[in-house]
């Protein structure tokens, strides 16, 4: 075999040999639990003309019913998308107050368990909660407040 | 002029060859059948020898011959430039290549056939992210594990529609529980 074959069939015996630990080390380190979850802040009050936002398509049909029904305008404050990771506290920004959002588990390959905490402007806790819902259910908070105004966050995971 | 019966063949073994031809030789095949005979076996071998020739240049595949071709005129004309040279060279070890290719592959699948398995999550068949996202229809209700309103009181309300379940948690604060 000459020279030229031979350091051929080494440089083909190192990329097999590289592809091959590339290969077995390109398996994706295990990604964490994690939840994708899209949250609506909205403000909800009582005007001459219904109006829901545009942004707020998706809970729209929600809105018109009791008991959001009491409101018949729904403005978005903010809409922020959110990776949970397990048991990681996550802060949500919101236009008025602040709340955080974390996934305590999924359940059953199908459902999230979510704890959600809100404090209102001041910085008083409004809100603790722990919900069991399935992926792409929806869990609304609604924080009534003077002038039969309302500030209303609705979660939902996938 | 005697010759030995070895020096003899050797004449005649030229003769067949079309390596000599003189008048003496043609004169001596005339009166000898025995020369006769051993020069027409000489013609059957060689036509054996040829045939067997043909017939194994015949099971050479086309492409091996192409091959030979393309690498004689690549000779007759260099490349320049490094992307002829490059596929001239892979035009040359195109079997090494295909060699390490299939061993690559064969590796890289023993690889993966034979990588640890990952940790058990406790959540079968899920990579992390994707959760399984069921009809609305089939969707379950959802649970409130723990509901604290400091300073307020907290409602739950269930909503069902098409698009699956709502669980409304509203808080009212003391101060305005009156209002609801």
């Amino acid at each position: 075999m000459s020279e030229a074959r031979r350091s051929s069939f080494a440089t083909l015996g190192l990329a097999a040999l590289g592809l091959a630990v590339l290969v077995s080390g390109a398996r994706p380190a295990r990604a964490d639990i994690t939840a994708e979850c899209e949250v609506f802040e909205m403000s909800a009050k009582v005007g001459d003309k219904p109006s829901i936002d545009p942004e707020l398509q998706r809970v729209e049909k929600k809105l018109k019913k009791p008991p959001f029904s009491t409101w018949n305008q729904f403005t978005l404050l903010s809409h922020s998308q959110k990776a949970l990771a397990k048991k990681k506290v996550e802060p949500i920004n919101l236009k008025i107050g602040s709340a955080t959002a974390t996934l305590v588990e999924i359940v059953d390959k199908s459902k999230v368990r979510l704890t959600v905490t809100m404090e209102d402007g001041k910085g008083k806790q409004m809100v603790s909660n722990t919900t069991t819902v399935e992926a792409g259910d929806h869990v609304i908070f609604v924080h009534s407040l003077a002038n039969n105004e309302g500030h209303l966050l609705s979660l939902t995971c996938k | 002029m005697t010759r030995s019966p070895v020096q003899a063949d050797a004449e005649l073994m030229e003769h067949a060859d079309g390596e000599r031809d003189d008048a003496e030789l043609a004169e001596r095949l005339n009166r000898d059948p025995a020369a006769r005979t051993k020069i027409a076996a000489l013609h059957e071998v060689g036509e054996l020898v040829r045939g067997h020739l043909e017939l194994a240049s015949d099971d050479v595949p086309d492409a091996k011959f192409a091959a030979m071709w393309r690498r004689i005129d690549g000779q007759l004309d260099a490349p320049r430039g490094a992307w002829p040279r490059v596929v001239a060279w892979f035009d040359r070890y195109r079997s090494h290549v295909i060699t390490g290719a299939v061993s690559a592959g064969a590796v890289a699948a023993l690889a993966l056939v034979l990588r640890p398995a990952a940790p058990d999550t406790g959540l079968a068949g899920r990579a992390g992210g994707a959760i399984d996202v069921r009809p609305a229809a089939l969707r379950a209700s959802p649970e409130i594990d723990a509901l604290d309103t400091p300073g307020g009181t907290g409602t739950v309300i269930n909503l069902d529609d098409e698009d699956g379940h709502t669980a409304v948690i509203w808080v009212s604060p003391a101060d305005t529980v009156e209002n609801l």
